[in-house]
């Protein structure tokens, strides 16, 4: 041959170069074959909406009525921001967010040091404290609520209250009878925690898995106790996974305990358990369907989202870049 | 500083025997070296002076106190790890003060004593990096400073230089003796490198197959080695050993050449061998060449080192040796070479029981 081949990529044009059979299509042409069909996917269903509801939230669009939108600048955000329920709506968002990855870092913190080392079962153990996250959210919500049930909910039996009358209705928010505001939203709370913890376990078990034993080891020669070695070497160690389960949970909470609520109060009694995402749904489906309304509400929780993320990102490579 | 002794300390990982029975024991200021291939059970043996590693039997006393049930922060010992085992999430600084911070010493005291090894090590430059923008050689200096910073009464050292280059650990090996003589502490470093262990120790621990196979200065495991194994192992070229037949004073090697014992060596070859079998050793520099030499070999390669000229020399019967000869000396291959060996330098070995005769 005259051809001097001198690199992989010489020898691929050469190869491809010649006739080949059993291949008509050529390398790039099959990789755009197996891309466009997601690619189209993806417009069509994520960016498309994306863009199409930043449009509409500049509008007076209204997904029933039979009109075209019209633009009205930033009239749905002036609304939504000067509407004295939305703060109230936040103010109940930012408690479940708060109090729900609070305690599921500090239970899932727990539970993953207990499993941190091996005995036995504790294989199984491990599996079965990950069952809840592997449920629907919604069947979760419905079963909750039917344990949670006054009359004849297991959750009250196992707190030992014969008479329905002298318990609590946790989704009602009522203690024998008697109005008990936050009842709700903290029985929310409580199965929301019951369902992530063992996600947030997951992250922080593989973190403290990862750190390695002569760390430790070290520890023991330069006589740390084991609270000094859990201060000073575990809790630094996890903490980028710690991060990143707090991210994913907070980012969730936000948006997913649409399917909790709902499935458990629907957003009562009254507004007491109305998260944002519950506002939302109301907003474009019930009710005025104020489909332009709700997708400036939608596109403010998207930036604080945004803004919490970056907080926590930034956070995050910071510390990465000391180690 | 302390002494340290192993009593029949023995380790066992299920069926698999680490650290056959071992006896031990270090002076107070003493520097030994445990020296043996990799795999030997020198690091579990250090481990369980530790109290990293639990022992399977035996005990092993601190100064006379038994320490065998003690955990490692209460043994009073410092440990150097071969990999430096730095913690990845602090400075150097907060590397060093880990130790004084988990004895709660005051924040003065930290700072006097961190000045202290900082001055010593000369480390300064050092102490707001982290460990992983710090080369090797700066990390094992951060990791004696930790260890050095708490006083122990004694140190341990698992390889501490094996993860450096190899002409970064000669100065390193330095820093570390120079530290010893400055503190006198009771150390004891684990190494497989023998050149490390002839240049650092008061005393080297050979061992293989998880046994000791002999205690001794430098001197006595080059000169006198106590078995087959240490003559092979120590040294590079190790002994020559060459298996030969003994009677009336004579060594017969393979083929013509004889070799005349030294009078004051018959009784103890009488008493020694079991038959006629013997394994006669002697350095490279034991053999001397000179025109009139009683042994003849043919040179088969010449490997000039710089300070003088390794020949390998065989022997009637195929059997190769070394000897060590002046730079200035050019031996064709092929040509006949005749030596002596020097009497005070010729060691025996019985063949059935592998150990020296003396
Ligand atoms: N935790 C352990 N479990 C089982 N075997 C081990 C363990 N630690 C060491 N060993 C074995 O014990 C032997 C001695 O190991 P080690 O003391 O590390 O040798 P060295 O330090 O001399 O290279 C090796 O064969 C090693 O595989
Ligand atoms: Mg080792």
């Amino acid at each position: 041959m005259s051809t001097v081949i001198k690199s992989q990529t010489d020898v691929a044009k050469v190869r491809s170069a010649q006739p080949n059979p059993r291949r008509d299509l050529s390398d790039k042409a099959i990789r755009n074959i197996f891309i466009f069909p997601t690619l189209v996917l993806l417009i069509a269903i994520n960016v498309f909406p994306l863009v199409y509801s930043l449009y509409l939230s500049f509008t007076n669009y209204s997904a029933i009525a039979n009109k075209q939108p019209v633009w009205v600048g930033f009239e749905n955000f002036g609304r939504v921001l000067s509407d004295e329920r939305m703060w109230e709506i936040f103010s109940t968002t930012g408690q479940y967010v708060l109090f729900s990855v609070a305690l599921q870092l500090i239970l899932g913190f727990a539970l993953a040091m207990l499993v941190r080392d091996k005995f036995f079962g504790s294989g199984l153990v491990t599996t079965l404290i990950l069952v809840p996250m592997m449920l629907s959210p919604v069947v979760v919500g419905l079963f909750w609520k039917l344990m949670y049930n006054p009359t004849f909910g297991y959750v009250n039996y196992l707190l030992g209250f014969s008479n329905p009358s002298l318990a609590p209705d946790w989704l009602a928010s009522r203690w024998a009878g008697d109005p008990t505001p936050g009842l709700a939203l903290w029985a929310v709370i409580i199965v929301d925690v019951w369902m992530w913890t063992p996600f947030v376990m997951l992250l922080i078990l593989s973190g403290l898995k990862a750190i390695p034993d002569y760390l430790y080891e070290a520890a023991a020669i330069d006589r740390a106790s084991a609270w000094f070695q859990f201060w000073r070497i575990t809790l630094p160690q996890v903490t980028p996974l710690m991060m990143i389960a707090i991210l994913f949970r907070t980012i969730e909470a936000f948006n997913k305990s649409f399917d909790l609520v709902m499935g458990m109060t629907g957003g009562g009694p009254g507004t007491q358990t109305e998260v944002v995402a519950v506002t939302l749904y109301k907003q474009a489906f019930q009710g005025q369907w104020q489909t332009g309304r709700a997708s400036a509400l939608a596109y403010m929780v998207l930036i604080i989202i945004i803004a919490i993320s970056n907080l926590y990102i930034r956070n995050l490579n910071r510390m990465k870049e000391g180690a | 500083m302390a002494t340290i002794k192993l009593r029949q300390v023995e380790k066992r990982f299920g069926e698999f025997q680490a650290v056959k029975p071992m006896d031990l024991t270090i002076d107070s200021g003493e520097f030994v070296v445990f020296l043996g291939p990799s795999g030997c059970g020198k690091t579990t043996t250090l481990r369980m002076i530790s109290g990293l590693e639990s022992v399977s039997t035996g005990d092993i006393f601190l100064d006379n106190r038994k320490v065998t049930w003690l955990r490692p922060s209460d043994r009073d010992i410092a440990f150097v790890f071969q990999f430096f085992a730095l913690y990845p999430h602090m400075t150097a600084r907060q590397n060093i003060a880990f130790p004084l911070q988990a004895e709660g010493e005051s924040k003065d005291e930290i700072d006097r004593r961190i000045k202290e090894v900082v001055d010593l090590l000369q480390i300064g430059h050092l102490l707001n990096f982290r460990p992983g923008k710090l080369s090797g050689g700066d990390k094992q200096r951060v990791a004696l400073a930790r260890a050095l910073v708490r006083r122990p009464a004694a140190f341990l050292m698992d390889e501490p230089l094996g993860a450096l280059d190899a002409d970064f650990r000669e100065s390193m090996r330095a820093e570390i003796k120079r530290l010893h003589l400055d503190l006198k502490a009771t150390t004891v470093y684990v190494t497989h490198d023998q050149i490390e262990a002839m240049a650092m120790s008061d005393r080297i621990v050979v061992m293989s197959n998880a046994e000791v196979q002999q205690v001794g200065t430098p001197a006595q495991v080059y000169y006198d080695p106590a078995n087959l194994f240490v003559a092979r192992f120590i040294g590079s070229p190790g002994m020559n050993l060459i298996t030969s037949q003994y009677g009336d004073g004579v060594v017969r090697l393979p083929g013509s050449n004889r070799y005349a014992v030294a009078p004051d060596w018959r009784m103890a070859l009488g008493e020694g061998l079991d038959s006629d079998d013997v394994i006669m050793g002697f350095r490279p520099e034991a053999a001397h060449i000179k025109p009139d030499g009683t042994l003849v070999g043919e040179v088969y390669a010449s490997e000039l080192y710089g300070a003088y000229t390794m020949l390998h020399v065989e022997l009637e019967g195929n059997e190769i040796i070394h000897i060590r000869s002046d730079r200035q000396m050019r031996y064709p291959i092929g040509s006949k070479v005749r030596f002596d060996l020097d009497p005070e330098m010729v060691r025996f070995f019985n063949p059935k029981t592998e150990m020296a005769i003396n």
